[in-house]
């Protein structure tokens, strides 16, 4: 039995297996992760890992195992998105933990939560002073949401009755110093208006740019592959070799 | 076309791991007359029975033989332990034989025909 030779066709397996099933289970952000999400990840991460190099058992029940897994994953996550009473039993809910600047106690208490623990989520936030919050909820995933006090929100162009006008999204015309010709299609410009444009920045071809975006409002973001920047400003101080 | 390979291909490399797991019981079966281990080992116990030593020792080296060309096959979807029980029942069997013990030469290929059943269930 050649064993390096099992484990590298189970890993391929295990490999591959965790790839289709992660894309069929959707794309929820790792910070959108409850905690049974987390737990799932992990127990689901030890099987396929087992299913690996635990040659002592069938490759088979290790990968019944992570299919059932997955598949109760893929379940639950049906049900609670049609029945929204299932998903707050399953996953919790947003818990207000400052209402009104004040402090819920018997709620931090209920959910074993520190106040030290609050202080530290709001820090996180950038809020060094209890007297700034209105309202502190603390969301399903252990994140902490916090609406400021109105004399505390910073000035918006609107308070000053400032017309501005959206930059909107930026959309990629050269990456990596190849024309994406069906983006430049959908921003209505042509090869001649880029190439007019990039002989502003000094790029007489395509290949030459790194990185061109143009957003909305008809700005233009433009990166060469060779940066004129004299001194680079060096912000480590490890000496290298890497 | 696309979207017909996004799917198919997934569906036939799901299908394929499960065939390759699965492959244990039914590639550990002959696949020709000279690779028959159940009924190598049967011959075996006949001749043990009538202990005619020299056909035995000669059978036990046809039937190790045998079993290490199956290993190659089967390895994918069996376990380990199995596999090196059954290796060692092969082993003992054969010194089993060389001292011409009767009881322990049947008892190791009662045993390495039990893991033989068991390899990929």
């Amino acid at each position: 039995m050649n064993e390096g030779l099992v484990v590298l066709v189970r890993g391929i397996i295990g490999f591959f297996t965790l790839l289709i099933l992660a894309r069929i289970l959707g794309k929820e952000q790792i910070s959108q992760l409850t905690f049974f999400d987390y737990i799932t990840g992990i127990t689901v991460g030890s099987i396929a890992s087992e299913l690996t190099v635990d040659l002592s058992s069938r490759a088979w029940p290790h990968w019944v195992g992570l299919i059932t897994w997955m598949a109760l994953t893929y379940l639950v996550r049906v049900i609670t998105l049609k029945w929204r009473y299932l998903a707050k039993v399953l996953e919790g809910e947003p818990t207000i933990v400052i209402m009104k600047g004040k402090i819920m106690d018997d709620v931090l208490k209920k959910m074993n939560f520190r106040i030290s623990d609050v202080l530290e989520l709001l820090r996180n936030k950038d809020i060094f002073d209890l007297n700034e919050v209105e309202y502190a909820i603390l969301e399903s995933n252990g994140e902490l949401s916090v609406l400021k006090k109105a004399e505390y929100l910073p000035l918006t162009p609107k308070d000053m009755n400032i017309k501005v006008t959206s930059s909107g999204i930026s959309t990629e015309l050269i990456y990596d110093g190849v024309l994406i010709e069906e983006n430049l299609r959908q921003m209505n410009k042509d090869k001649k208006w880029l190439m007019g444009e990039l002989k502003k920045h000094g790029i007489k071809d395509v290949s030459e740019a790194f990185l061109v975006t143009l957003n909305d409002a008809g700005s233009l973001y433009v990166d060469k592959y060779q940066d004129k920047t004299k001194k680079v400003k060096d912000i480590g101080d490890y000496k290298g070799p890497f | 076309m696309r979207k017909f390979l996004i799917i198919t291909i997934p569906i036939v490399a799901l299908a394929l791991f499960v065939c390759i797991m699965l492959s244990g019981t039914f590639l550990k079966t002959s696949l020709e007359h000279k690779d028959d281990f159940p009924m190598k080992i049967e011959s075996l116990m006949e001749d043990i029975k009538n202990e005619d030593w020299d056909s035995i020792v000669t059978k036990i080296d046809e039937l190790e033989g045998m079993w290490n060309k199956i290993i190659h096959r089967i390895q994918f979807g069996s376990e380990r332990e199995e596999i090196n029980n059954l290796s060692k029942n092969i082993a003992r069997l054969r010194g089993a034989a060389q001292a011409k013990d009767r009881t322990s030469s049947l008892v190791e290929l009662s045993e390495a025909y039990h893991h033989w059943k068991n390899i990929g269930k």
